[in-house]
């Protein structure tokens, strides 16, 4: 498979998924400003934080807009400047998945120029105005509509397993984003020490945890698997570490474990072998952290995982790319888009304009 | 609108135009023999049901995204080439002559390109002016002593002709470099069997599905190691060029990989590939990109498109390039009228097709007929295409032909001049008018070359070709940036095949 239509897969799959995941996000949030009794900066300025956006927020806008739900929306929905707005992403996808039509199944591409189409409609805009709830539920269905699309139309072969890869790794830093959102209170309710105003901290928490599970769409099965009943630690539990939810980090980490080694077999691993190991490394990680987790440690659990998954991404890269087999040559420039770093998501920059050219 | 009554025939009542050739039907109105199937058929349709085919037609195009893009829509809308169902016909016999003719040209300009960059024996004889070579901004001096893998030069040609009033075909113009539109071809041949099945089930129409497996024997032949252990590639420039659909349509039906510029590496004097398993060595590339972009250490420094280092690795005999870099020279306006003499310099044949008769500017008697009548001429500057630098000396102004006069005779090897040519026509279904009209029409031949063991280069001719028309009322432009349109091309089955 040709590097170049391998990068574009990978990022069909890392786009789709972040505009997803951003959809969630804002839909979930404004929920919850609505039901927990929290200043609205708490609510708010975590979701510009998250994002790795908050210092060209602030510059924007000023410290104080992070308070301002509509700002922020608008912000992480529409503003072209923002690297990781909903735009940019549903933008990205719908770039690469052009450059590899050949590669994805008609119908893949025709539901997410579809929803590219829609998103920059006036109609779309005007939605926005008057239900925006409908707006982010609409964003959410198309991607999954496209997601759902990929894995029923498409070859099962490397190039699904690299699409596939990116819509997991994708996750697995969303997820843990948006877990570390809230992370001193989870800390506090782990800790069972509530303080003196423990009536309203539960109020508060168990509000926060049930739109986090909402958000990770993990609402129903938590509730199945724990018939019910709400606890910090069992909700980031139950997010971080149950094998048979197919959002928890464990179990989007073991699934791009398998997908890797089908991507490079064990005779290709001096190509694939970095992003394995390392990947196989936060595996192994994860379950010891599940058999000993220390409330205070949440926070520095998810920024492993976050630096990891950013590290893993940029080796999946070299290694799609095959550099590693030519050392002397430069790695071309990423077509559509770049990775960022720890607890700052890839900058979704323009694809380059293709050469010129004047056929006769 | 002339209303017509139900059931009525097609080509009855259709008027072919005074002054031009018609393809479908004789100076009578009676169809010509080769075209009979197509007129029988055409003859048992009214105007209703021909219309529900062609609406059939277009809708399966848009379908399929036979489209080209356009460059200025930022919402990156695709439009689809229109496409008129009522075919045109060429006879077997005409058409044995004319791949005839067309294997001759191209194997006198394979020679030519291999002389002019190699020991250019036609500019020390004078068959070509050397000035005419030298100024060519398609000539590349640096390429010279170059000998391309597989000995081919023109892979694929796409070669104009048009037919004048008294039904001669003539060559208008040859495109050596990175000829396209044979994905329409393939397309609306496609359509047609699907709309007018009965027709094509009679048996009577060459094939042209076999092109794309043609094209990638050809191109395996031509590499520097053995045809079944070669990797092929396409090379685009990528999703925004407009016939980007064709690439990608030509790569998926020979199986090959698509691949742009920056898929590419050269390392030392091998071409390879970047691929998820790590470099594979390339073979042969199909590149659909113009010389400057191939290899911006040879063509462009200052550009940082293409694939350094390609051009190295071609001129090592490392890797085949179809077509041959700085083929252009040999399908430059200045050289086309010398292009006979090629043929009997080269070949000692008489040209077998005809071409447009041209007045060489740099010629003295030549140059004195053209600025007598410039009111009668087209006049062509030699180093643009696309109808720039161009004087059409019937309709141009006084002002305008006395620009072209002071031109000409300023710089007169920048000029040729021909008379123009009353394009043939083709009837052609009129949506508005609900009936068939004559509209002109040329004819784009598809001709491959592989490697042949002795000799000079083997040669396949694609049975038809694209007809280009033009569907606007008295217009001769048949480009389909400008309102032009295709049309399927049936060549007539000869008895013996």
């Amino acid at each position: 498979m040709i590097s170049r239509v391998a990068d574009h897969c990978f990022w069909v799959g890392r786009y789709l998924d972040r505009a997803e995941s951003t959809a969630r996000l804002l839909q979930v949030t404004r929920s919850l400003a609505f039901d927990a009794e929290m200043p609205t900066t708490a609510v708010w300025r975590p979701v510009v934080t998250v994002s790795g956006q908050y210092e060209d927020f602030a510059e924007r806008f000023g410290d104080r807009a992070a308070g301002m739900g509509d700002v922020v929306q608008r912000y992480m929905t529409w503003a072209p400047e923002n690297a990781v707005s909903i735009r940019n992403s549903i933008w990205g996808a719908r770039e690469s998945a052009r450059s590899v039509r050949e590669v994805l199944s008609l119908d893949i591409w025709q539901a997410t120029n579809e929803l590219y189409l829609w998103f920059v409609s006036e109609e779309a805009q005007k939605q926005f105005q008057v239900d925006r709830d409908d707006v982010y539920r609409q964003i959410r269905r198309q991607t999954q509509l496209s997601l759902g699309l990929v894995r029923s139309t498409m070859l099962h072969d490397t190039p699904m397993d690299i699409l596939w890869l990116g819509v997991l790794l994708e996750r697995i830093g969303q997820t843990a984003r948006i877990l570390d959102m809230h992370h001193y209170l989870l800390d506090a309710d782990v800790d069972k020490n509530v303080g003196a105003d423990a009536g309203k901290h539960q109020i508060v928490q168990t509000s926060l945890w049930l739109s986090l599970l909402r958000t990770c769409s993990g609402f129903e099965a938590f509730m199945r698997v724990h018939k019910g009943r709400v606890t910090g630690h069992d909700a980031v539990e139950f997010l971080l570490f149950e094998e048979r939810f197919p959002r928890s980090l464990r179990y989007c980490v073991r699934s791009a474990v398998a997908l890797v080694r089908r991507i490079w077999p064990e005779q290709l691993a001096s190509i694939g072998g970095a992003p394995l190991a390392r990947l196989a490394a936060l595996d192994d990680w994860l379950g010891e952290r599940k058999r000993d987790l220390l409330p205070s440690s949440i926070h520095d659990l998810l920024t492993h995982v976050v630096d990891e998954v950013a590290a893993t991404c940029s080796e999946t890269r070299q290694a799609i790319s095959g550099a590693t087999l030519l050392p002397e040559i430069e790695t071309a420039e990423p077509e559509v888009a770049r990775e960022g770093q720890s607890q700052s998501q890839g900058a979704a920059e323009a694809p380059k304009a293709a050469p010129p050219s004047t056929p006769q | 609108m002339v209303p017509e009554p139900e059931g009525s025939l097609l080509l009855k009542g259709y008027g072919a135009l005074p002054g031009a050739y018609d393809e479908l039907v004789d100076e009578t109105g009676a169809p010509r023999p080769h075209a009979r199937v197509a007129a029988d058929m055409l003859n048992g349709l009214s105007p209703e049901g021909f219309q529900r085919c062609q609406s059939l037609a277009e809708l399966s195009l848009v379908q399929q995204g036979v489209t080209f893009s356009v460059y200025s829509d930022q919402r990156g809308t695709e439009k689809v080439m229109p496409v008129c169902l009522v075919p045109r016909v060429m006879g077997a016999a005409e058409w044995a002559r004319v791949e005839r003719g067309l294997v001759q040209r191209l194997t006198a300009l394979d020679l030519f390109l291999d002389d002019v960059y190699g020991d250019q024996r036609t500019l020390r004889e004078g068959v070509v002016p050397g000035e005419m070579v030298e100024k060519s901004k398609s000539f590349v001096p640096r390429l010279r002593g170059i000998k391309p893998a597989g000995g081919v030069r023109i892979h694929i040609a796409g070669v104009d002709l048009i037919r004048d009033p008294a039904g001669t075909l003539r060559v208008l113009e040859d495109n050596l470099r990175t000829p396209s539109g044979v994905s329409y071809v393939l397309e609306n041949r496609q359509v047609t069997k699907r709309v007018f099945q009965h027709a094509m089930e009679s048996g009577s129409v060459r094939r042209v599905d076999d092109y794309p497996s043609q094209l990638a024997e050809a191109l395996r032949s031509v590499s520097p190691v053995d045809p079944d252990e070669s990797t092929v590639v396409v090379l685009t420039p990528g999703p925004f060029n407009s016939a980007y659909f064709e690439h990608s349509f030509l790569a998926r039906s020979m199986g090959l990989e698509l691949v742009e510029a920056s898929d590419l590496v050269v390392d030392g004097d091998d071409v390879f590939v970047r691929t998820t398993m790590g470099p594979r060595r390339v073979h042969v590339i199909y590149r659909r990109t113009d010389d400057a972009y191939i290899d911006p250490e040879f063509f462009r420094p200052d550009s940082l498109l293409g694939v350094p280092g390609l051009m190295r690795a071609w001129a090592k005999g490392r890797v085949a390039l179809a077509n041959a870099p700085g083929n252009g020279v040999a399908d430059d306006k200045a050289i086309y009228p010398f292009v006979p003499d090629l043929i009997r310099f080269f070949l000692s044949e008489e040209p077998i097709i005809e071409q447009v008769p041209t007045f060489v500017c740099a010629r003295r008697d030549d140059r004195q007929y053209v600025v007598e009548h410039l009111d009668q001429l087209v006049v062509k500057a030699v180093d643009e295409a696309g109808g720039y630098g161009m004087l059409m000396g019937p309709q141009a102004s006084v002002a305008e032909r006395e620009k072209f006069r002071e031109l000409v005779l300023a710089e007169p090897r920048k000029y040729i001049a021909q008379h123009r040519v009353e394009l043939s026509t083709c009837p052609t279904w009129v949506p508005e008018r609900r009936r068939l009209e004559p509209r002109r029409v040329d004819l784009r031949p598809f001709v491959l070359a592989s490697r042949s063991s002795a000799g000079p280069p083997t040669r396949w001719v694609l049975p038809g070709g694209l007809t280009r028309v033009a569907l606007r009322e008295g217009s001769y432009v048949v480009n389909s940036s400008q309102g032009g349109g295709s049309k399927d091309t049936w060549v007539q089955m000869s008895s013996s095949s």
